[in-house]
């Protein structure tokens, strides 16, 4: 096919935009990395290099100073992970579901309901004492996966990908007897990917990057996840370097500054991994046509 | 109520599928929400939540008593304006080009390249706004001086700022968001695209008519989602990268700051509290506002 | 099948959701006075239950575990040094403590949440500096006065009456204060070395500083305070002027001098603020700091050991520290030098006790063994040096003069212990470390001559009629004081009017007011000029 003139126009455009963007956001990158491998003298004195003056493991070693104590706590973030993006999948595409059908009277109605709850909040202590004092989950695994499985963001915006699907799915599903939950799991689900593997995305990356419920939660050391342990770690770091014990006033400062950027380093691996993944699912052609062939 | 019961029996297993979420929101959002009535108390351990003094609205005094309550209101909503919709145009039209364009890997790569500044945290932020716009060795006043130009103070004036903050906010989010319209795009149907090509409409025509419309729905949905927080600010974003420079506060400051600054020194939970249903309040007001003129002009896109 | 599976699965999600969500309801109910009022039942309760024993020694006959927070973030050792702690407190006290640590950043988060969720917590690090007196203020403490000769005998014959009488609240006493009497004034940490080679007089006043600060500026080409130097230039203005912070806080209400306590201001509208802010002006035009210096997050003291800063803001052990570590890790670094800022006016203060101490939170559950084990460790030496310093020959090692070397010589760097130990120091089982700045022990035998008592911090404000005006001065005090007092400002005598204004406006008078109010009140009961 030969490709049209204003293709080719749209082709290079797009090739500028993209590329262009994708410069800015390498480029921050890159200098981060180059930081994280640079001797901490030289980032205090010069600030980010492209490429290392003098490099330097130190910052690496700092973080992998108890590789044990790290792999175990991989292994709690990636075992949170996988089940709170699991079960979040789950809950969000069905209360997603429910919300998109058009012939559900309350829909609006629990929309609200749950929008509602991105709006107000008790703040931190009530919600705290919820699950500390009520639910019993102060240093639980619980306390981790629970609170964050579902969010009013989420629902609706699955609601919102799923109502692109035709009604009229869902009503010849139903002349054929199909039960809603039959229809939801046959027809719906296989029919959201790009929808589903987006939140699944999201959820994913929430729960790899919470370090805060570990913090104000868990107070056992082998059940820290990996985000948690790398805070703690940074801040160490800094409580060493203004030599606390000798000095017993409250000023404590930002952490040691190599360290701060090969943890970046070594939490933005998950995207490295996962992105490609998930971008499986962004293809066209999974779409009404496809199943109604 | 009987019209409830039977809708209850009629879809029963509607009900059952949202059940777990609505449960959620009441255990985890709903109940805790007592806690708002903090900002009426006096706090003290003694009493706890209910236990301590009723003070009614004093604890939203030192919001409206000190007269800036108008430029943080008004500096708020500005950002918050602009990372909206400079943050979503830029997401979908990125989104619309990697759909659009040919090169499996190119698209593969630049897609997850672009997902890297959501791993930045805002201390790095902070630390590359230094580098660059310093006075004395900032990459950019270097520049300036190498070409023979005058070095420029950016930390003595305000001008420049809003366009810092805002370029630091919509590209750290330009990932995340743009997955969002990808996957929106991703459920429009080939037909459409097909059927226009067949009429000879090339690539711009069939953007125009075909793409931007079927986005609507996700652009207005993501608009008024994000209403609801307009008087909430990234505090971390604005913290790392002013700090306390008070020369920069005309143009810089938002409520969090301005309600970390006045509490740092002296907590307190019941004029936290206060601060935070203020903003809640006004989100409130706009969204359901909001909402209402969409759901006037077209019933599908309204959000309840 | 599946479909019935489905069901079984959603009704079992149901009840457990349900039962979580009614058991909460039923709970929150009555929330807030009901976990207060079981506080008060436990304390009273368990005071009933704890008897003595025949010989009058208090009972130990129950187990009981512990739950101790201590602020800050634990040694990779903890485990180790916490079970061998353990085994101890087991065998003379039939107790074991479960020791949490609430991590650097975010303490202050963290001790809310504990002390108003009514968590289990049987003692707590406190300090003055760690927000003390409010939380006491608050009734966040539970009052020790009377378990404290019972269970605690000896800490309660040997920590002298005035710090006893520092930590009561309302004559209770919220505390066991450590007891290490230890002055931290602030000071500058310089070059000395670049001060000799310069050829500029010796540090003793604000004009050599400033000769100082103009060398290192003109002739080294280093910015002198390259990171954030608000520290520096803010508590140099306090202690030149002697201008004295009251009840701990750091806002703009000062007493004009030690001597004058009653004669309270607002420094800002003094004509010292004048003069230090067009002063400053002139500073930071010459470039001693950087015009992003409220921005930055740097510690000015990172740069002094990469050779591009001159100046470092230490209270005196804090530039021990400091020195010490550029003594054994920048060996180009030739000779560092330290000036407190007690010679202006030639006197110093030591603290209070309670800028460190422990705390018992009212929900404790076993305050008396709590107490116990808190006398154990402050009183009995294999217990302090094993909780401050770790494991002997495996953290550190003791020698003959009583010097601590930690870690051992030969060891990893990352053995040297160290925790948030301070809350039961106790001067009598410390030992020094080995490694100190050879300057430190001359400058506590100065301030030991010239010792006055802390008067100031033991005043308790908690702002309450005033804490709107409070929130609304602080926030002026940050916008427009800091540039001022940093020289950032274009025209001074303009911004200083413009200050003035909006701090009249945000209510200072009144908070001025009560502030007055207080120390007048205060200044009569321990009969004060």
């Amino acid at each position: 096919m030969r490709a049209e003139r204003s293709t080719i126009v749209f082709y290079i455009m797009g090739y500028i935009v993209i590329s262009v963007l994708t410069l800015l956001c390498l480029l921050p990158f890159w200098l981060i990395i180059s930081g994280s491998l640079s001797a901490e003298d030289d980032i205090i004195r010069d600030g980010f290099q492209l490429v290392p003056q003098h490099f330097s493991f130190d910052a690496y070693k700092a973080v992998f100073s108890n590789p044990m104590q790290i792999f175990k706590a991989y292994e709690v973030t990636i075992g949170l992970t996988l089940a709170g993006t699991a079960l979040g999948l789950f809950f969000t595409s069905m209360a997603g579901y429910v919300l998109s059908r058009k012939d559900f009277k309350y829909r609006d109605k629990l929309a609200f309901f749950i929008y509602f709850t991105t709006l107000f909040s008790g703040g931190l202590i009530p919600w705290y004492i919820m699950i500390v004092n009520y639910l019993n989950w102060k240093d639980s695994y619980m306390a981790l996966l629970v609170p964050s499985l579902l969010s009013a963001w989420n629902i609706i915006l699955m609601k919102n990908f799923m109502k692109s699907i035709p009604d009229s799915i869902v009503e010849s599903a139903k002349i054929d007897g199909a039960g809603e939950f039959t229809i939801y799991r046959r027809l719906i689900l296989p029919l959201s990917t790009p929808g589903l593997a987006t939140i699944g995305l999201f959820l994913g990356l929430a729960y790899w990057n919470d370090w805060f419920s570990a913090n104000i939660f868990i107070t056992t050391e082998s059940k820290y996840p990996l985000q948690f342990l790398l805070y703690k770690i940074l801040a160490s770091a800094a409580v060493l370097k203004t030599n606390i014990a000798g000095n017993l006033g409250a000023d404590f400062k930002a952490p040691a500054e190599t360290l701060k950027m090969a943890v970046a380093i070594v939490v933005t691996g998950p995207i490295i991994f996962l992105y490609p993944f998930v971008q499986r699912y962004f293809v066209k052609g999974l779409t009404i046509g496809a199943v109604k062939g | 109520m009987r019209v409830f019961f039977n809708e209850l029996v009629k879809n029963k297993v509607l009900f059952l599928m949202i059940l777990p979420a609505l449960l959620f929101f009441i255990v985890f959002s709903y109940i805790p929400m007592v806690g708002i009535y903090y900002a009426f108390t006096n706090f003290s351990f003694d009493g706890g939540l209910f236990g301590s003094p009723f003070v009614g609205l004093q604890n939203f005094k030192f919001l409206f008593e000190s007269g800036a309550l108008y430029n943080l209101t008004k500096n708020t909503v500005l950002y918050n304006l602009a990372f909206i919709f400079v943050g979503n145009i830029l997401q979908l039209v990125c989104a619309v080009f990697l759909s659009e364009m040919a090169g499996k890997y190119f698209k593969k790569a630049t897609q997850s390249i672009m997902f890297l500044p959501f791993f930045i945290s805002f201390v790095l932020i902070g630390a590359f706004v230094y580098n660059l716009f310093n006075f004395e060795t900032g990459a950019v006043n270097t520049l300036l001086r190498e070409l023979g130009l005058q070095p420029y103070d950016f930390y003595l004036h305000t001008a420049p700022w809003k366009y810092i903050i805002v370029f630091f906010n919509v590209w750290k989010g330009l990932g995340y968001g743009t997955v969002i319209y990808l996957a929106a795009i991703m459920g429009i149907s080939d037909e459409y695209h097909e059927a226009a090509k067949i009429d000879g409409a090339n690539i711009f025509k069939r953007i125009r008519y075909i793409t931007l419309p079927l986005l609507r729905p996700t652009f207005i949905l993501l608009i008024l989602l994000s209403l609801g927080g307009i008087l909430k600010g990234q505090f971390d974003l604005f913290w790392q990268i002013v700090g306390n420079n008070g020369m920069l506060y005309d143009a810089t400051d938002i409520i969090d700051t301005y309600v970390y600054r006045s509490l740092a020194i002296n907590f307190d939970i019941g004029m936290g509290t206060a601060a935070g249903l203020f903003q809640s309040f006004f989100g409130f007001v706009l969204v359901v506002t909001v909402n209402w003129i969409v759901r006037k002009v077209q019933k599908d896109y309204a959000l309840f | 099948m599946k479909k019935r599976l489905f069901k079984l699965l959603s009704i079992c999600m149901t009840v457990a959701m349900l039962t979580a969500m009614l058991s909460a309801c039923g709970g929150s109910g009555g929330s807030g006075s009901g976990s207060s009022e079981e506080g008060k039942g436990t304390d009273s309760s368990s005071k009933e239950t704890a008897a003595t024993t025949d010989d009058g020694k208090p009972d130990t006959s129950k187990k009981v575990v512990l739950n101790w927070y201590l602020l800050g973030d634990a040694h990779a050792d903890t485990p180790k040094v916490v079970a061998e702690w353990n085994k101890m407190l087991e065998q003379d006290l039939n107790t074991t403590v479960k020791l949490n640590f609430t991590t650097w950043n975010d303490w202050q988060t963290k001790y809310n949440l504990l002390l108003a969720s009514g968590e289990k917590v049987d003692m707590l690090f406190a300090s003055s500096w760690a927000d003390f007196f409010k939380y006491s203020k608050q009734g966040a403490f539970l009052d020790l006065t009377e378990l404290l000769p019972k269970y605690a005998p000896d800490t309660w014959k040997e920590v002298p009456e005035q710090d006893w009488k520092d930590v009561s609240v309302g004559g209770k006493i919220l505390a066991v204060p450590s007891t290490y009497p230890e002055y931290t004034p602030d000071g500058l940490v310089y070059r000395e070395d670049w001060r000799e080679e310069l050829n500029v007089p010796e540090i003793t006043d604000l004009d050599s500083i400033e000769k100082y600060l103009e060398a290192v500026k003109t002739v080294k080409k280093v910015t002198p305070i390259k990171g954030k130097a608000w520290n520096e230039v803010n508590t140099l203005f306090h202690s030149y002027y002697d201008f004295k912070n009251i009840g701990g806080d750091s806002g703009v209400i000062v007493a004009k001098s030690y001597d004058t306590p009653r004669d309270v201001v607002a420094y800002p509208f003094t004509t010292e603020f004048e003069e230090w802010a067009k002063r400053m002006k002139t500073w930071a035009d010459k470039g001693f700091w950087t015009s992003n210096t409220l921005s930055i997050q740097q510690e000015s003291g990172d740069f002094i050991k990469t050779g591009t800063g001159a100046v470092y803001w230490r209270n005196a052990p804090g530039a021990s520290g400091f020195i010490s570590d550029i003594e054994k890790n920048y060996k180009q670094i030739k000779k560092m030098g330290y000036f407190p800022f007690t010679r202006f006016h030639n006197y110093a203060v030591p603290n209070l006790g309670i800028n460190n101490g422990m705390a018992i939170p009212k929900n404790s559950e076993n305050p008396e063994r709590s107490l116990m084990v808190l006398e154990k460790l402050r009183n009995d030496p294999k217990y302090y040096n094993l909780m401050t310093y770790g494991i002997e020959g495996e953290n550190y090692t003791l020698d003959d003069k009583g010097e601590i070397t930690s870690p051992p010589e030969g060891k990893d760097p990352k053995k040297g212990y160290s925790i948030a130990s301070w809350g039961w120091r106790y001067s009598k089982n410390d030992h020094p470390s080995s490694s100190r700045w050879a300057g430190e022990d001359e400058l506590i035998a100065e301030f030991k001559a010239e010792s006055k008592p802390e008067i100031f911090s033991p005043i308790l404000m908690d702002y309450q009629p005033v804490k709107s005006q409070l929130a609304a001065v602080n926030q002026v005090y940050q916008q427009f004081g800091m540039p001022l007092m940093m020289g950032l400002v274009p025209d001074v005598d303009k911004a200083i009017e413009n200050y003035r204004n909006k701090l009249k406006a945000a209510g200072v008078d009144e908070v001025l007011a009560y502030v007055q109010k207080e120390v007048n009140a205060y200044a009569d009961e321990k009969g004060l000029k």
